[in-house]
């Protein structure tokens, strides 16, 4: 049980607190309702981009990170297509720096050119290192677009094309901090040993006067439902053909989603899991195989990817991916499969629910899903969840008409 | 009206409680190491075998050490997998020059029933022929993959030219895949894990009677000899560049052979490091990212070995600012041998080294891993007490005596790709 107090101040910030009376430590954990689905179609990787300039200085304090290492601390943050999460850990005794430091940044920006231009060639050398420079690296800006076809997922966070980073200016960052970085919009999570009357104190002197900023209301474009099989294959200067199977599946809020990732351990999280063992060890068809899901906010993706063996062909997987498919939507699986993917879900969070920032930011995102105790009832959902369940779930989600198929073709291997 | 510009006031760590596990004999050589105070139900083993990469020929270590769950006479891997998982277990397997390592990750109800099924498995591992024969085209893959990576092929030339001359320098090739027998797997296995195990850790709140049923099952395997590392190594002093058509980024590493935690300057070269290359306002962090946008991170590092260590600069950056990157590296290490750090960056470095030392001790996972890290070298934890002072103490002068003492661009070996 992760226990906590919630508080909302005047101006819309939403505050959790989480006692932890064993450690020195404090976290400090700030969670904007703001991601890469956010973004228009023709700025993209913006959500991102703003993460970095984030670190460029705020109104009042030239400076972020240097004032936090003065005080033993250290930050970072990260963005994803739904939200963009900031974290400072540092010792308890110091927590004030941190939130001095978070809540000018709240309050406002340096905005200084000289951040933008040079967080602009950062994140663009970040696009070369991660995606365009790496074998398989830009498997997901092709993948995206295949999957999805109006909602904002079928850009990555990075961006669909460097120009769009090249060409951001400053009057994009002012207009976007302005829009998403309110308070209302944000929500703080403070973990340590403190008491909640000291906690509630900080938090108004430092985040109580700033302004409520304007309500933002989301409105995304609805992914319809997909009623066709798609492929692309692209052929790269890799030494393996490699596959990615992804199916659509539930939103975050839904019970499909926790069925789906059940479904998704079965078929491959493990070296016990029915693909590995049907297509890696019976089989030999590839040298690799895992499934999994994107675990988003809004309509996500079940993935299974691969890379296959050598003389081995795009069509020999295909048959035997769909008849394995096919013994999971047709037979409910036993309950000691069942028991063994349940006892790797537990043991999984007990190991991450030892980390104070872990906790943190967990409590915040589901606050952000409509409440922090979410947090405590995972463990219900899942603990529910029979055979028969997950069998009615991978009938709905693995089918040809619900899947995109990207085949990545070795250069070498091209006929 | 409240001040924004200026910062609360700080406090200072003066002193950390540094926690001891306790310590059993398995063998006359091989020790158990046991923290308790674990308030949840986790818990942790690592067995440490003398099975690193490098003993026996080229290849066979991690190779053997890929094979340890691929089948018995009475269970095929699948089977052994599937018991493991129904426990819950995570585990991994971790391979460096000089061991290997075994880590499982359970629920403690779960943590012996789990070691059971792996002393089994391990000790009756048949070395099934179509087991390897699938590990080597898996590995060979794998090795394919990695050479499309600038990082890989800059790393391995660098590790080549680090060590120069010595096992700890051996970097595999494609070939080397299809030199390995069946037979000789089986000697490595039988002289480096049968009787290899050197240290157990064990993390998590379990009873004494747990503790020694990990010492029975993990005693048979223990070693009787201590196992010798080379005491010297002498980096290659040379520049090299690896050429790979195609690339949009040049990765680059650079280093020297230099010391480990036994050796006087060890805690005063952190301080050094950490201002150069170790943490996000680095120099080279500040003046190559921050400041000319070349890469996406840049850092440095002291490695440690058994007997010494070594110092390591590692980026990747746009391949046409591959040149400029490294004057940049080097007006860096130039500034900081010519000129005293401000006191007021030595400050703050000092804080930060302080409070991530706390976070380091923050836990019985993270407090174990620091120990550990002394172990080798026969310190305690009056180790960390000392660096406490020693971070406390040391000054601008010492830093800039260090700097010319340690960090001669002479003295380096450099290697790009891409």
């Amino acid at each position: 049980m992760i226990h906590f107090e919630r508080f909302k101040l005047k101006n819309g910030l939403t505050v959790l607190f989480h006692k932890d009376v064993t450690t020195p430590m404090a976290v400090v954990n700030t969670l904007y309702n703001v991601g890469a689905r956010d973004e228009s179609e023709d700025k993209t990787g913006f959500a991102h981009l703003f993460e970095h300039l984030m670190f460029g200085g705020s109104v009042n304090i030239p400076d972020f990170d240097a004032p936090l290492q003065m005080a033993g601390g250290e930050s970072n943050a990260f963005t994803s297509n739904d939200i963009t999460n900031y974290y400072d850990v540092l010792p308890a005794h110091n927590l004030e720096t941190a939130l001095w430091l978070e809540s000018d940044r709240m309050l406002s920006l340096g905005f200084t050119p000289k951040s933008l231009e040079v967080q602009r060639n950062v994140v663009i050398e970040e696009f070369k290192q991660r995606y365009l420079n790496q074998p398989y690296g830009n498997v997901w800006l092709e993948l995206r677009p295949l999957a999805y076809r109006v909602h904002p997922y079928k850009w990555a966070t990075i961006g669909k094309e460097i120009s769009h980073i090249e060409e951001a200016v400053m009057e994009d960052v002012q207009a976007f901090f302005k829009k998403h970085y309110t308070p209302s919009n944000a929500i703080l999570c403070i973990a340590g040993n403190f008491e909640l009357e000291y906690i509630e104190e900080m938090v108004n002197k430092w985040y109580g006067d700033i302004p409520a900023g304007n309500l933002n209301s989301r409105m995304l474009p609805c992914e319809p439902e997909q009623t066709e099989f798609r492929e692309k294959i692209i052929e790269s200067n890799v030494p393996a053909d490699a596959f990615y199977y992804a199916f659509k599946m539930a939103e975050r809020k839904n019970q499909e989603y926790y069925l789906a990732d059940i479904l998704s351990d079965a078929l491959g999280r493990d070296k016990s899991s029915r693909l590995y063992n049907s297509l890696k060890k019976d089989q030999k068809l590839v040298s690799e195989i895992g499934a999994y899901i994107t675990g988003s906010i809004d309509n996500g993706l079940l993935v299974i990817s691969g890379k296959l063996n050598e003389g081995v062909s795009f069509n020999m997987l295909d048959r035997a991916l769909w008849e394995e498919l096919e013994i999971i939507k047709s037979k409910a699986m036993q309950e000691d499969e069942l028991a063994r993917l349940m006892i790797k879900i537990r043991t999984a969070k007990e190991f991450q629910d030892q980390g104070l920032l872990n906790r943190a930011m967990n409590l915040c995102i589901f606050e952000l899903l409509g409440d922090a105790n979410g947090i405590n009832e995972e463990h219900e959902i899942y603990h529910a969840i029979r055979p028969h369940h997950i069998l009615e779930a991978a009938k709905t989600i693995l089918q040809p008409r619900n899947c995109s198929l990207l085949k990545v073709k070795a250069t070498s291997n091209v006929e | 009206m409240l001040n924004r510009t200026n910062t609360p006031i700080l406090k200072s760590i003066e002193t950390i409680d540094f926690v001891k596990p306790k310590i059993y004999d398995i063998s006359k050589s091989a020790r158990l190491f046991f923290m308790k105070e674990v308030p949840n139900d986790t818990s942790r083993i690592d067995l440490y075998f003398d099975a690193g990469t490098m003993k026996g020929n080229l290849g066979i270590a991690a190779f053997v050490n890929g094979l340890l769950l691929s089948g018995t006479k009475e269970k095929s891997s699948m089977l052994i997998h599937n018991e493991l998982d129904a426990l819950g277990a995570f585990h991994e397997s971790t391979i460096s020059h000089e061991n290997a390592i075994i880590s499982i990750y359970a629920l403690k109800e779960n943590l012996i029933p789990i070691l059971r099924l792996y002393k089994n498995a391990i000790e009756n591992v048949i070395f099934d022929p179509q087991e390897v024969e699938e590990l080597i085209n898996d590995r060979k893959q794998k090795f394919r993959v990695n050479m499309e990576k600038v990082s890989f092929l800059a790393q391995r030339v660098f590790q080549n030219q680090l060590f120069d001359g010595s096992p700890y320098g051996r970097v595999l090739n494609a070939e080397d895949y299809d030199n390995l027998s069946i037979a000789e797997m089986k000697l490595f296995h039988k002289e480096h894990y049968m009787n290899g195990l050197t240290k157990v850790v064990v993390v998590g709140d379990m009873a004494q009677d747990e503790i020694d049923e990990i010492i029975d099952l993990t005693g048979t395997w223990a070693t009787e000899g201590i196992s010798e590392f080379e005491k010297v190594l002498v980096n290659r002093k040379e520049k090299t560049h690896v050429e790979k058509l195609g690339a949009l980024q040049s990765a680059i590493r650079l280093g020297k052979i230099l010391f480990n935690k036994s050796h006087e300057d060890f805690i005063d070269f952190q301080v050094l490091n950490t201002i150069l290359g170790d943490y996000f306002g680095s120099r080279l962090m500040s003046n190559i990212r921050e400041d000319k946008g070349y890469t996406y991170g840049i850092g440095s590092m002291l490695a440690e070995l058994h007997e010494t260590g070594y110092f390591l600069i590692a980026t990747e950056v746009g391949k046409d600012v591959k040149d400029a990157t490294l004057k940049e590296i080097q007006f860096e290490i130039e500034r900081l041998k010519a000129d005293l750090v401000p006191q007021e960056e030595l400050d703050l470095v000092k804080n930060y080294l302080l409070g991530q030392l706390l976070k380091s001790a923050d836990g019985p996972y993270s407090m174990i891993d620091l120990y550990m890290g002394l172990e080798p070298y026969g310190l305690d934890m009056e180790f960390y007490n000392e660096s406490i002072r020693k971070i406390q103490r040391i000054t601008p002068e010492r830093i800039r005596e260090l700097a010319q003492k340690h960090l001669n661009w002479e003295d380096f070996t450099i290697v790009s790709a891409g």
